[in-house]
């Protein structure tokens, strides 16, 4: 892509200082986010997903945290570097977040609307009055009926998709350039999820700003992503666009995701299940991380961690043996065992 | 909140008929000579008359429910009998006794809730560093020492060694003075009566009185507070809510002061009652131990000289002022948290 | 989790450790306390010898390890002998009310509705006279005595645990393995034992390990205000009865009779706070994130 990146993460290290031992939850992460595109970040939990937006905003708890190398280069600043008072200034400001669980997410002793009021006052300097008439307005733009109402009503009084709503209000009310989704739509209803996400889709082209949507759910991120970050034990394993990702994944990690769940739309009566779970942070092993759950590995594998590399025109694949994915692809083999039937 | 205030009130009759129940068999433990001093209000009633027509004529063989509407019909008068320790009826001796206590009472809870709170919202702020460790230390060995233990350690440094703090409640000059005809007792406060007055010397005096069973009160209720208020506010900063204030790009101090804060209160408001209990007990200790003449050290008086119907009054009246603040901790609670407010 | 991972996790925090020496102690010299201080008859070893009939207290000297205190009340003795009675009083009272607590927010909890309206205004009641106060009250119409200090505290301290355990069982209640034994038929009584009580039992033992050092110290302030222990039984709240016309010393000296409080009061303070100490930790085991 030719143009400027919005955000451009540079080998990110984010460790946590742990009794049992240093757990490198994010260790070594690149991507580039662009002025109005979405990025969707995926993986299973304990990938090191949520730390990489954490550490953007700088929200990392430390003590145990700590982002430990690596730039966060915002429109040319590197925010590692920023103090906190500057930092804060962004928070909220240009670079804002929403959460999973929207049901606390708001504090539950203040209304709806002086949440939101105190991000407006808070970063844009006008009166509460005038703070107050935007809140009403950003209410609104998310789909929220009566919101003369409902701006002093109690977050316990709303349902969790109007929860949602109401955060994502709050995340927009000073204009950002960069919104942060943690898993936005993990804890809601399925029709309630669409909802959302149609909501962020439309208020991204409205508003202009980039999306970082992290999640677990592949689904989503067909929905709503420009580009795809898959990560696995800290790492980004697989980097590209969304349709080559979704057509071509070189990655047996990506191909796994992507198999273990059912499609609609091909006749697939077998699903694959990548075996064993997500190795413990303090232990993970040597070489490539993925060598206790891949059933390509070999050799080389189990020695050298494989690079990021690019494999044809941006498509990024960490891995030593993607061609030979490739070749079992080809001949429209599997590689993980089966699930079940799936009817 | 209308319903939840109506219940409070609905079962108020209940506990103040169970209380009255509980006192009353307690009554009826003693044997009907005993008894008797709850049921007359001066020793001459008694002169010259024989036992057994003393005990037919207050009905003191007459079944248990009879005595009971005897009783309760004195009761509901502010009537409980004649006090052998204090020379007056029970009510008379409390009532005179009452402005001690609370004044008493008064200057201890202030700095007992606030500095609890304060150094409570402290520690958990610095959770896990030395400040922490310190003040947990400091609480629990505070909340350990027996409050008569404190008091005497107090007497005898502060007042046997160095003279400061005498037991008491005014010393000869400062008595004299309020018991002058030009000194107008407003309230009874010896504090608040010498600021009235414009005498310093008997503000001063009081305060000096004051202090020793102050800090002794202090230390025990102080290390209670502390500690409910620091797990609270751990907890409470472990919201989601918190993070999401963090996220709006608000300031850390008030991420604490007004977001964590008024949230951690609401379980520290729960507390308030049964602190209340065990406060009221502690006074009756410091007020013997310092001789403060009120109505705890009454109480003492009342029970090491078998005057039944002093401490029984006590007890009564302690019972009430118990019912009432927990009536008003109930409803207080209820306006902190809009959960249950607008239900 | 298990038993023998919380005591190690006790012994290994710094805090619990100090407190279960100190606890350790305290027993050892309970247990040996017809060694440490042989009484003089063993029908009343809870009665303190005196060592004359001086009235002023005498600091600590050969054969009075601790001195004697008002009235020559040997100090010493009265400590060790002292130490069983806390243990009596904590060990009874914080058993039976705790006992009571437990059926009572049990059977609140479990069966609900009216049992549960019932007992729970019951215990308001019960909660409505200041503890101190009320226990005052009861030893002072049953007579003076260490058992009826006893009965007193039993009748008016079983509340906490009652609304601790209610608010237990009633999270409990609700967890799905209970729902599936009532799905199955199980009966009530298995039910409440086998799944209910041992799943709310730590919150319960934390609570009683604390109360330990307030009941004991509850005791012994009923002694100093008068209407405890009888005059020279071995009870450390009677100790410092002794020593409270003392403590501002006489001629010379203003701590000249410090012993006579200091050394009662550590006692009473150290057994408190070892317990609270192990009560802490305790709960630090089993939730952490309140530590």
């Amino acid at each position: 892509m030719s143009k400027e990146a919005l955000v451009e993460v540079k080998n990110l290290k984010t460790y946590f200082y742990t009794e049992e031992g240093v757990v490198k939850a994010v260790d070594g992460v690149d991507y580039e986010i662009y002025p109005g595109e979405t990025l969707g970040i995926v993986g299973e939990s304990g990938c090191g997903k949520s730390v990489t937006s954490l550490s953007i905003m700088r929200l990392v708890e430390s003590p145990p945290g700590r982002i430990e190398a690596g730039e966060i280069n915002f429109k040319g600043t590197d925010l590692t570097k920023l103090s906190e008072k500057e930092m804060r200034k962004i928070r909220g400001n240009d670079i804002s977040m929403i959460f999973q669980e929207p049901m606390t997410s708001l504090n539950p002793v203040y209304t709806v609307g002086d949440q939101i009021i105190e991000a407006i006052t808070l970063h844009k300097g006008v009166k509460r009055k005038e703070a107050r008439r935007q809140a009403i307005e950003m209410l609104q733009k998310v789909g929220i009926p009566l919101p003369e109402q409902r701006v002093d009503e109690y977050p316990h009084q709303l349902s969790g998709g109007m929860r949602q709503r109401v955060m994502i209000a709050m995340a927009l009310s000073c204009d950002p350039q960069l919104l942060i989704a943690d898993e936005p739509t993990t804890a809601l209803d399925v029709t309630i999820q669409a909802q959302i996400l149609e909501l962020m889709n439309s208020l991204k082209e409205s508003y202009g700003m980039a999306i970082m949507m992290i999640t677990h759910d592949l689904g989503v991120i067909a929905e709503v992503s420009d580009r795809v970050a898959v990560m696995y034990a800290g790492k980004v394993v697989e980097y590209t666009d969304v349709d080559t990702l979704f057509d071509d994944p070189k990655h047996p990690y990506t191909w796994g995701l992507m198999n273990s769940i059912p499609k609609l739309d091909k006749d697939v009566d077998r699903l694959e299940a990548i075996p064993g779970s997500v190795p413990s942070p303090l232990n993970f092993p040597e070489g490539c991380k993925f060598n206790t759950r891949c059933p390509l590995a070999k050799g080389k594998c189990y020695d050298v961690e494989p690079p990021l590399e690019d494999t044809d025109g941006g498509h990024m694949v960490r891995c030593w043996r993607y061609e030979h994915l490739e070749e079992i692809k080809k001949r429209g083999e599997r590689i993980y065992e089966d699930r079940g039937v799936q009817k | 909140m209308i319903n939840y205030i109506i219940r409070r009130f609905l079962i108020l009759p209940f506990i103040l008929f169970g209380v009255t129940i509980l006192v009353f068999s307690m009554i009826m433990m003693l044997g009907p000579y005993q008894r008797l001093s709850t049921y007359i209000n001066d020793p001459a009633q008694l002169k010259g008359q024989d036992m057994d027509k003393l005990i037919s004529k207050y009905g003191l063989d007459d079944p248990w429910y009879e005595q009971y509407s005897r009783w309760i019909g004195g009761v509901v008068h502010g009537d409980f009998g004649w006090s052998e320790s204090a020379g007056q009826p029970v009510t008379e001796a409390i009532f005179s006794r009452f402005p001690a206590t609370l004044e008493l009472a008064l200057f201890a809870v202030i700095p007992v809730v606030m500095g609890g709170i304060w150094l409570g919202v402290l520690s958990a702020v610095h959770h896990n560093q030395k400040f922490d460790h310190i003040i947990r230390i400091i609480s629990t060995i505070g909340w350990s020492f027996p409050t008569f233990v404190f008091g005497l350690l107090v007497l005898m440094i502060f007042y046997g060694v160095l003279g400061w703090f005498p037991p008491g409640r005014l010393s000869a000059d400062a008595a004299a003075i309020i018991r002058s005809a030009e000194f107008v007792r407003y309230t009874g406060l010896n504090v608040l009566d010498g600021i009235l007055n414009l005498e310093i010397n008997v503000v001063f005096d009081a305060f000096r009185h004051l202090i020793g069973p102050i800090v002794t009160l202090a230390i025990v209720w102080w290390s209670y507070i502390l500690r409910i208020t620091r797990s609270s506010m751990l907890e409470t900063l472990r919201k989601d809510y918190i993070r999401t204030a963090r996220a709006k790009g608000v300031a850390e101090k008030f991420v604490i002061n007004k977001h964590a804060r008024r949230n951690a209160l609401i379980p520290v408001v729960t507390v308030a009652g049964p602190m209340v209990l065990g406060l009221l007990g502690g006074v009756v200790i410091v007020e013997s131990v310092f001789g403060y003449r009120g109505i705890g050290q009454y109480a003492a008086q009342a029970a090491q000289q078998l005057d039944y119907s002093g401490i029984l009054g006590v007890a009564m009246y302690f019972s009430f002022l118990l019912i009432l603040i927990n009536l008003i901790v109930d409803v207080s609670y209820a306006v902190i948290d809009p959960r249950i407010r607008l239900e | 989790m298990e038993w023998k991972e919380i005591l190690t996790r006790l012994i290994k925090n710094k805090l619990s450790l100090f407190g279960l020496i100190i606890i350790l102690f305290f027993v050892l010299v309970a247990v040996f306390a017809p060694y440490l201080a042989p009484p003089r008859s063993p029908e009343d070893a809870y009665e303190i010898p005196r060592a004359g009939w001086q009235v002023e207290p005498q600091p600590p000297r050969e054969g009075y390890l601790f001195g004697t205190a008002q009235g020559s009340y040997d100090i010493f003795y009265g400590m060790v002998w002292g130490t069983r009675t806390a243990f009596r009083i904590g060990v009874i009272v914080v058993g039976l009310s705790s006992l009571f607590g437990i059926i009572i927010g049990t059977l609140s909890a479990y069966y609900g509705g009216i049992i549960d309206e019932f007992f729970m205004r019951i215990t308001d009641v019960f909660m409505s006279i200041p503890f101190l106060v009320a226990a005052m009250v009861l030893t002072t119409i049953l007579g003076k005595g260490l058992d009826n200090v006893m009965i007193a505290l039993v009748t008016f301290g079983w509340m906490g645990t009652a609304r601790l355990m209610r608010s237990q069982v009633l999270e409990i209640k609700n967890e799905e393995f209970v729902q599936a034994s009532i799905a199955l038929g199980a009966s009530d009584t298995r039910i409440i034992f086998k799944h209910i009580i041992a799943n709310c039992i730590f919150p319960v033992l934390i609570q009683a390990f604390m109360r330990m050092g307030s009941m004991v110290i509850t005791a012994s302030a009923l002694s100093f205000l008068g209407v405890g222990a009888p005059e020279g039984y071995a009870d450390w709240g009677q100790m410092i009865t002794f020593a409270r016309d003392w403590i501002l010393g006489g001629q010379g000296s203003a701590l000249k009779y410090w012993y006579t409080v200091v050394i009662p009061g550590t006692a009473i303070m150290l057994f408190s706070l070892s317990w609270n100490l192990i009560g802490d930790a305790f709960r630090d085991i089993l939730d952490p994130k309140l530590n």
